[in-house]
């Protein structure tokens, strides 16, 4: 049945590996992917250990979804102790590395220890190998599945793999697959490269059971058509995720200069209809109908006429809002180079956009960045930067050690510019105008971050009643909700809500942007629920799975608290409520954070969560989820 | 009319639903190695090419086949497997031109595209229509058109691009 | 599966041939293939673009004419609060 895939422990020191079936008791309590890679987490890595030690574990999976009739059931999840936050890692990207994986056997990936040389796994139908990576050592991200594929004789085998970011610890480089689908955020890439593991290999031919066939096709046509028939996969399919920019630049909720402005004005070629053009067509992950990822061809330059895919909405921001940059190209070239690096292009964007302030307010010097201009508006200075990150030379050194050791290293003022949460870089979003997406990255897991609770709907102004018939399931709420966006009251719930839900779908192995993330009418708990039973058969109602995501959200809390975690980390930088915006609609304009208003909503999703006021589970919370003894190590 | 199966793999994304909702239905799983279509890919290339049989009017399939397991079912314009008569030699594999006949190592038996009794769910299930099932008459008209429209988009713009000198 | 889910009642409020402007929020109804339009309702103006013929968005800002108004408002505002 499809839930017949098993866990594999491997152990790189002694080269150990064991495999064992996951109890369905386990299952139902926390799914797959990234609810059982955070309970593992919980039971596998000891408090306090180095990050970047043989200590740390990697956790490598599929959602329980992964591969059948879900739509965009995609989804590989990465987790273990972030080298850039010292909390929860947990990265997770498209693609069809999942799918395969389930095909070959398997669920869940723990790795353990560190291999004395460069080494990879090869797993291929129940089988597990760990081989010697001495001819992919110091390749790219493309370059590297191209030659596993040869070295192993077949061409469908998939690759998750690390660029030389990874190698060389950068402490966020990303695991990769395919062209662009990128685990990013938390560093999982240096995890990889400190257990000198470069890629995991997998092929498999062997069934996942559809338990009700007939009814799941039938089901997946109807989440199809719900899905296409929303506009904002339509636009996301003709246009990919810049299209957000057409909202956000044009109100002015983007991070332009570092934090210093709010909108890139007057950049009409960086604009998402103006990338389009660019595109050659566009392709989609495992089962999607979205197809939101472009393919392109860049244009001009020394890296005229390589093929890439994105870029994203991210790598508009980190290659063009960020460092004041207006050009197209320099866009595609910086999302190529983070792709066959494996960086975390929004942490490597935020990090330069920030010693580009540092530099222009006399904190760097030129003599500090061996003779590069790091002015905003350097397109050349900015690409040239990423090379010096990736490869770790010069001041690119220290910026591949993330934003809060960086600000040491550097010293002078330097941390007051820093835009992060938890010592991880934001999104080059602007939440001063919005304390709802503020409250979402102050509180996120893993640090400053827009895929961990963000509210995006909440920017659509939509009636009440809309957001009432939202939020009030599968847990009854009756507070205030509201459609303005300024608003303080009513968004505690809605970044709660988002949190259970992304959190769901990241256990179920489906694209967060088949739920309602980007758009009002698409998939939620209710659809989650007949996807899981017509699927495996597993019988969860709409509240089992937003307990399931509860349960899986607290260890995550209970793991950050261990390691140190207090209040004061779910906080923003002081930039937020002291600087007001410049640009942008009049709405937005001259708007900050209020400190006393952000505190009590702190206090008061708290206060859903069941959390006390230090943001600590409280014993009856951890006993309603059935959590009270972990780590119980049952696996 | 007979309908047959028509790709234009130029709009192929690549997302493999086809090979799913085809083993989903012939088998009850998802496993793509047991499915009757399948996407070549040139992923760092971004190219994908939806495979399938052709259902071929003089199919080496039917004619290498030593026990003639294989025939032609006019009514739907396809080549079916008789399974009672097939003793799973894969000649049929071996000839193939298109790879499109299989071996299913788990069930042991050939496998090929059936048009799943003439409603095909891969052209069913792909929202871009990159597989259509379509009149056979239409295939090249279709074509036609495209072919047609890039043509006079070329010369729209050449005559443009001459007056503007 | 006879009831309805929560997306089929928010669905039902769906639009086509018209975008909400972003700065009032107002829907606003655009003829075909135009492209930039004033929002009637608060007067900024925005570059269209068309993901389908019976589907406009904002592509962005008419840059000059909007940074104008956001400074008069906010001017006015300003005014108004001394």
């Amino acid at each position: 049945m499809a839930l017949n895939r098993q866990i594999a422990y491997i152990d790189l020191t002694t080269g150990d590996v064991k495999m064992k079936p996951i109890p369905i008791e386990i299952r139902k309590l926390f799914l797959g992917g990234r609810g059982l890679d955070m309970y593992l987490m919980y039971n596998h890595i000891e408090p306090g250990i180095d990050p970047l030690g043989p200590d740390n574990v990697v956790f490598v999976s599929a959602g329980i979804l992964g591969g059948t009739l879900a739509s965009a059931s995609s989804r590989t999840h990465i987790g273990g102790k972030s080298p850039l936050t010292g909390f929860i890692g947990s990265a997770n990207m498209g693609g069809f590395f999942a799918p395969e994986l389930r095909w070959a056997g398997f669920d869940h990936i723990v790795i353990k220890g560190r291999a004395e040389k460069p080494s990879y796994l090869w797993i291929n139908n129940g089988e597990i190998a760990i081989r010697d990576a001495g001819s992919i050592w110091g390749q790219t991200v493309h370059d590297t599945q191209q030659i596993i594929r040869e070295e192993l004789g077949d061409r469908d085998i998939k690759v998750l793999t690390i660029g030389l970011a990874g190698e060389k610890l950068v402490r966020f480089a990303n695991v990769m697959t395919g062209m662009k689908d990128a685990g990013g955020r938390s560093g999982m890439g240096a995890l990889l490269g400190s257990k000198n593991l470069k890629a995991i290999a997998v092929r498999g031919t062997m069934d996942i059971k559809i338990e009700h066939p007939e009814e799941a096709l039938e089901y997946n046509r109807k989440i199809i058509s719900q899905i296409t028939s929303a506009k904002v996969s339509q636009t996301q399919g003709k246009l990919g995720t810049p299209f957000i920019w057409g909202a956000t630049n044009t109100q002015g909720l983007i991070r332009v200069r570092n934090f210093q402005l709010n909108q890139l004005e007057n950049a009409d070629e960086v604009e998402p209809e103006a990338l389009e053009e660019l595109a050659t067509g566009m392709a989609g992950c495992f089962g999607c109908q979205v197809h939101c990822r472009s393919k392109y061809i860049i244009p001009e330059g020394p890296y005229a006429g390589v093929y890439d895919e994105g870029p994203e909405y991210t790598s508009q921001g980190a290659f063009a809002g960020e460092p004041g940059c207006r050009s197209a190209n320099t866009i595609l070239v910086g999302n190529h180079l983070v792709n066959i690096y494996g960086l975390d292009n929004l942490e490597t964007g935020s990090m330069i956009a920030w010693a580009m302030e540092l530099y222009e307010k006399g904190i760097l010097t030129i003599k500090d960045t061996d003779g590069l201009e790091l002015r905003f508006g350097n397109d050349e200075a900015l690409i040239e930067m990423v090379h010096r990150i990736a490869k770790r030379q010069g001041l690119g050194d220290i910026l591949a050690e993330g934003p809060l050791r960086a600000a040491e290293k550097i010293g002078k003022d330097s941390i007051k510019y820093l835009i992060h949460v938890k010592g991880m870089s934001n999104l080059h979003s602007d939440e001063r105008a919005t304390p709802a997406l503020a409250l979402g990255i102050a509180t996120g897991s893993r640090g400053a971050d827009h895929l961990r609770s963000r509210p995006a709907i909440d920017l659509y102004h939509l009636p009440e009643s809309v957001l009432r018939s939202i939020y009030s399931q599968p847990v009854p709420y009756d507070g205030p909700l509201s459609s303005d966006y300024h608003d303080y009251e009513g968004k505690p719930w809605q970044v709660r809500w988002q949190e259970m839900c992304y959190e769901a779908v990241d256990c179920l192995g489906i694209c967060k942007y088949h739920t309602v993330f980007l758009g009002a009418t698409l998939p939620s708990f209710e659809e989650w629920s007949e996807l899981l039973y017509y699927n495996t058969g597993l019988e969860l109602s709409p509240l089992d799975i937003w307990n399931v995501a509860d349960r899986a959200y607290n260890i995550e809390r209970l793991f950050n608290i261990r390691e140190g975690m207090t209040r004061e980390h779910d906080w923003l930088v002081d930039r937020y409520f002291d600087e007001p915006t410049k640009l942008g609609i009049p709405n937005i304009q001259g708007r900050t954070i209020d400190r006393d208003k952000f505190k009590r909503m702190i206090d008061e999703y708290y206060q859903h969560h069941g959390w006390d006021e230090n943001g600590v589970p409280r014993p009856e919370t951890l006993q309603k989820l059935g959590i009270e003894n972990e780590p119980s190590h049952m696996l | 009319m007979a309908k047959v199966l028509v790709i234009d793999y130029e709009k192929c994304t690549g997302c493999r639903l086809c090979e799913l909702v085809c083993s989903v239905k012939h088998e009850g799983v998802s496993n793509p190695a047991r499915s009757r279509i399948k996407i070549v890919k040139w992923e760092m290339e971004g190219r994908y090419v939806p495979m399938s049989c052709q259902q071929c009017e003089s199919a080496p399939c039917q004619a290498v086949c030593p026990v003639n397991a294989l025939s032609r079912d006019e009514t739907l314009n396809r080549v079916v497997v008789d399974y009672d008569t097939c003793i799973g030699c894969r000649m049929c594999v071996a000839v193939c031109p298109f790879g499109a006949m299989s071996f299913d190592v788990l069930a042991k038996r050939i496998i090929k595209c059936d048009l799943c009794d003439g409603a095909p769910l891969c052209a069913d299930f792909c929202e871009v229509d990159a597989i259509q099932y379509v009149d056979a008459s239409q295939q090249s008209t279709t074509k036609q058109v495209t072919a047609a429209d890039k043509l006079s988009e070329i010369m729209q713009k050449v005559a443009q691009a001459i007056s503007t000198v | 599966m006879s009831e309805e889910t929560t997306s089929e009642s928010v669905a039902k409020g769906r639009t086509y041939g018209a975008f909400r402007c972003l700065n009032c929020f107002e829907r606003v109804t655009v003829p075909t293939r135009t492209k930039t339009h004033k929002c009637p309702h608060c007067g900024f103006e925005w570059r269209i673009s068309w993901i389908a013929p019976d589907f406009p968005r904002i592509r962005g800002p008419v840059w000059d004419v909007n940074r104008r108004l956001a400074e008069e408002a906010t001017a006015k505002e300003k005014d108004g609060r001394e």
